[in-house]
């Protein structure tokens, strides 16, 4: 009679996550391609939890946290077993407490940002003017009640200008806006899912940011990419 | 207003156009003349810009593509479509617009800087941006609107 023989466990679970998750994150021009596609896999659990929220609140709105969003949310990012850190020499503030976190969705990606960061969000009703001369993720400028914002595509920044120049912003437009906090920038998204609190144990902090240094971590469980406002938006040169 | 601080603020009138969906200003004060289409006659080895030229009372006026200098996609001209004689340093020459507007006044301080994200060069001949009905108006400096080498070969034609 033949023995079955007992499963190996998995020693270096850990080990096994960290090589997983640097791989994804740090080599550069797969880690767009991976880990879109990581969280393409991985976009159903958090659109679905997201759905599953009562219909967000106005957009126009400043950004407010809703409490009763919160529990819900919380399961997105509770894990078991935290995985050992390697926090960055320069770390945001925002990263190194619990923050809030406003999930949004370009293309398939869903991405995550921290609410400090912004100060709200809009819906694009009219086309941003386009200045001449000006690269083609920069979409333009909006009037926005007390401010002038440039607004970006932010799927040319993320994805780079080789793929996402190839939407068709005519055809497929992007629905709405993010506003940074200092109402100078806007990022174009297509939709804005939920707003979460994420601990900072159980973010995969990037240890390098030489390369992509606005991709700052990942949310460990459900791999949703954590972008740095500051990182990603350009600076004005004059 | 007090007397120093109409000095330090001027107002300004601007010649506003259209290409696309957007609107410029051009300082009214560089504005000869605007004309109807007529007919423009090419020149054979022209940079791209250059639509051709125009006999404008027995002066050869060099025509600017201004579309293709702004980075727009080329339309045919219309009823509307006007070509505005400017004096930019000491050369005339004509811009295809898609139609001009209207004359506005407005002051120094509603002119905000725009943002330049992209190559220091390539949007150095934008003056500022302002709003007006609730539109966006960029304002451009003619004297930017070509470089001195442009400027040079123009004067070939």
């Amino acid at each position: 009679m033949t023995q079955v023989q007992p499963k190996q466990p998995i020693v270096h679970q850990q080990l096994a996550l960290d090589t997983y998750l640097s791989t994804l994150l740090d080599a550069v021009p797969d880690a767009e391609e991976s880990l879109s596609v990581t969280l393409e896999k991985q976009r159903g659990r958090v659109v679905d939890a997201a759905e599953s929220l009562p219909e967000s609140r106005p957009q126009s709105h400043a950004v407010i946290v809703e409490p009763a969003l919160e529990p819900r949310l919380n399961a997105l990012v509770a894990l078991e077993t935290p995985a050992k850190l390697h926090p960055l020499s320069v770390m945001p503030e925002w990263a190194q407490y619990e923050f809030q976190a406003l999930f949004f969705k370009v293309e398939h990606l869903i991405l995550a940002t921290p609410l400090t960061e912004l100060s709200r969000t809009i819906k694009i009703e009219r086309k941003p003017g386009k200045i001449p001369g000006q690269p083609s993720w920069f979409m333009g400028l909006l009037d926005e009640a007390d401010s002038r914002i440039g607004v970006l595509d932010t799927g040319q920044l993320i994805f780079g200008k080789s793929r996402g120049s190839q939407r068709d912003l005519e055809a497929k437009p992007f629905k709405s806006i993010l506003i940074t906090r200092d109402k100078r920038w806007g990022l174009a998204c297509d939709e804005i899912l939920s707003i979460g609190r994420l601990k900072p144990e159980k973010v995969r902090w990037r240890t390098s940011r030489q390369k992509r240094p606005w991709l700052i971590g990942t949310v460990i469980e459900e791999l949703t990419a954590i972008i740095d406002l500051q990182e990603l938006v350009p600076h004005r040169k004059r | 207003m007090s007397e120093d601080k109409k000095q330090s603020d001027p107002i300004m009138q601007w010649v506003t156009f259209c290409l696309g969906e957007e609107k410029y200003g051009i300082n009214v004060m560089q504005v000869q003349e605007v004309l109807r289409i007529s007919e423009i006659a090419p020149v054979p080895g022209a940079p791209s810009y250059v639509l051709g030229i125009i006999n404008l009372r027995g002066n050869v006026v060099t025509v600017i593509d201004t579309r293709n200098r702004f980075g727009l996609p080329s339309k045919e001209p219309d009823d509307a479509s006007r070509i505005v004689i400017i004096e930019t340093d000491r050369h005339i020459i004509g811009i295809l617009v898609d139609s001009v507007a209207e004359v506005v006044e407005m002051r120094a301080s509603e002119i905000e800087t725009a943002p330049n994200v992209g190559n220091e060069e390539s949007s150095k001949y934008i003056q500022g941006v302002t709003s007006r009905d609730n539109k966006l108006l960029i304002l451009v400096d003619l004297n930017k609107f070509l470089s001195e080498d442009e400027k040079a070969e123009l004067d070939m034609f």
